[in-house]
């Protein structure tokens, strides 16, 4: 089949507004849409840039907005938009460097402002900290965030002007926090009570429907919200 | 393995926000209910328009409405409508403000700004909830 790709272009060396360019590739149904982002790249367009490494949905690095959702290019399937025309353009919220790549910094900021990495001041054991499966299943589906930034960039709240840390950085928070063998809840929980933390959230589950892992992100900021408001990490 | 410490729940002013917003905008319906099904049975059912019983609704005092044309009004005179009128006022305005606040400080970066704006609707807001309270207390 052919497809018809309406993919944003921006260089800032030479163009002073971003532009939409079209191309038109032939594609099998089955193909990935970074499939055709390779095609366009290797055939018709050299200097066309985005981001990739992966290709399985695993590194996080080529989350962008794929006929006005959030998703991984290589996710998704040329079959799965029920359309031959596809429209590709960079997440939103994020300053674009070119085409198809944004600067994902102000992303990383509030990642880190949560201190997503484990705390735990007692020496360590013989062997290893024991955790119960039970323990373990407790924040299970955050541990599968990729950080590819498609919740954050699909939240109307994040969209203002960034100041809120944003779903990606609650969830990374919410994987320590209900983890028995951290300490560091009371520091997170306190960073996420503040102004731009967990109550800038007003439940509109763009976070949720945009995530290519599939993680429960509002009901992961629900549970954080509910361990501020009574004090227990159950 | 020590127990994991968690903050204190306490006077957090954006939860406590977070919960008023969700519990006062519930209080609301019900108390716009409470006057909409008042507004009837004393009488609304034959003589007023939709208007009519949206003010009687959300603001049931006979003397903010001249020509509600309820036969009787004298039900409406008496403390409880008063009480429920101030908490609609008081909802309502609480309410609003907070949102505006939220608005700014999502919009506006820089802090002094931010502080001065919430200065503002801090001012605005205590002023509608005096000039609220003064018209149902007084009428
Ligand atoms: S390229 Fe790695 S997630 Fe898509």
């Amino acid at each position: 089949m052919q497809v018809t790709l309406k993919i944003f272009r921006y260089n800032p060396e030479t163009d002073k507004k971003p532009h939409y360019e079209t191309y038109k590739v032939e594609a099998e149904p089955t193909d990935r849409v970074l499939d055709l982002l390779e095609k366009v790249k290797g055939e018709q367009d050299g200097t066309l840039t985005f981001r990739r490494s992966c290709a399985h949905g695993v590194c996080g690095s080529d989350a962008m907005r794929i006929n006005g959702m959030n998703r991984l290019a290589c996710k998704v399937l040329v079959k799965d938009l029920g359309t031959d025309h596809i429209t590709i353009e960079p997440l939103l919220g994020l300053p674009t460097v070119k085409d198809l790549v944004v600067d994902m910094e102000p992303f990383f900021e509030h990642y880190r402002s949560v201190k997503p990495f484990f705390i735990n001041n007692d020496p360590p054991p013989q062997k290893e900290r024991l955790q119960s499966p039970e323990e373990r299943a407790r924040f299970d589906d955050t541990t599968k965030c990729i950080l590819c930034a498609a919740c954050t960039t699909s939240c109307p709240s994040f969209w203002l002007d960034g100041q809120y840390v944003g779903p990606a950085a609650i969830v990374n928070a919410h994987r320590f926090i209900f983890d028995s063998r951290d300490q560091g809840a009371e520091e997170r929980l306190k960073i996420l009570a503040d102004q731009f933390g967990v109550f800038r959230c007003h439940t509109i589950f763009n976070c949720t429907l945009a995530c290519p892992r599939e993680i429960q992100i509002t009901k992961a900021i629900g549970e954080v919200r509910k361990a501020i408001a009574t004090g227990r990490l159950d | 393995m020590k127990p994991r410490k968690v903050p204190t729940p306490g006077w957090n002013f954006e939860y406590l926000m977070w919960l008023f917003t969700r519990i006062s905008g519930a209080a609301m319906l019900l108390l716009a209910l409470i006057g909409f099904v008042g507004a009837l049975i004393m009488g609304a059912r034959y003589h007023m328009d939709l208007g009519t019983l949206m003010r009687w609704t959300f603001f049931p005092n006979p003397n903010h409405v001249l020509n509600s044309d309820i036969p009787d009004i004298a039900p409406w005179a008496n403390a409880y409508w008063q009480i429920m009128q101030l908490l609609l006022v008081f909802f309502g305005a609480t309410h609003g403000f907070n949102g505006l606040r939220l608005v700014l400080e999502e919009y506006i970066h820089s802090w002094g700004w931010q502080l001065a704006l919430r200065l503002v609707l801090m001012i605005l807001w205590l002023i509608t909830l005096g000039a609220g309270f003064f018209l149902v207390l007084t009428s």
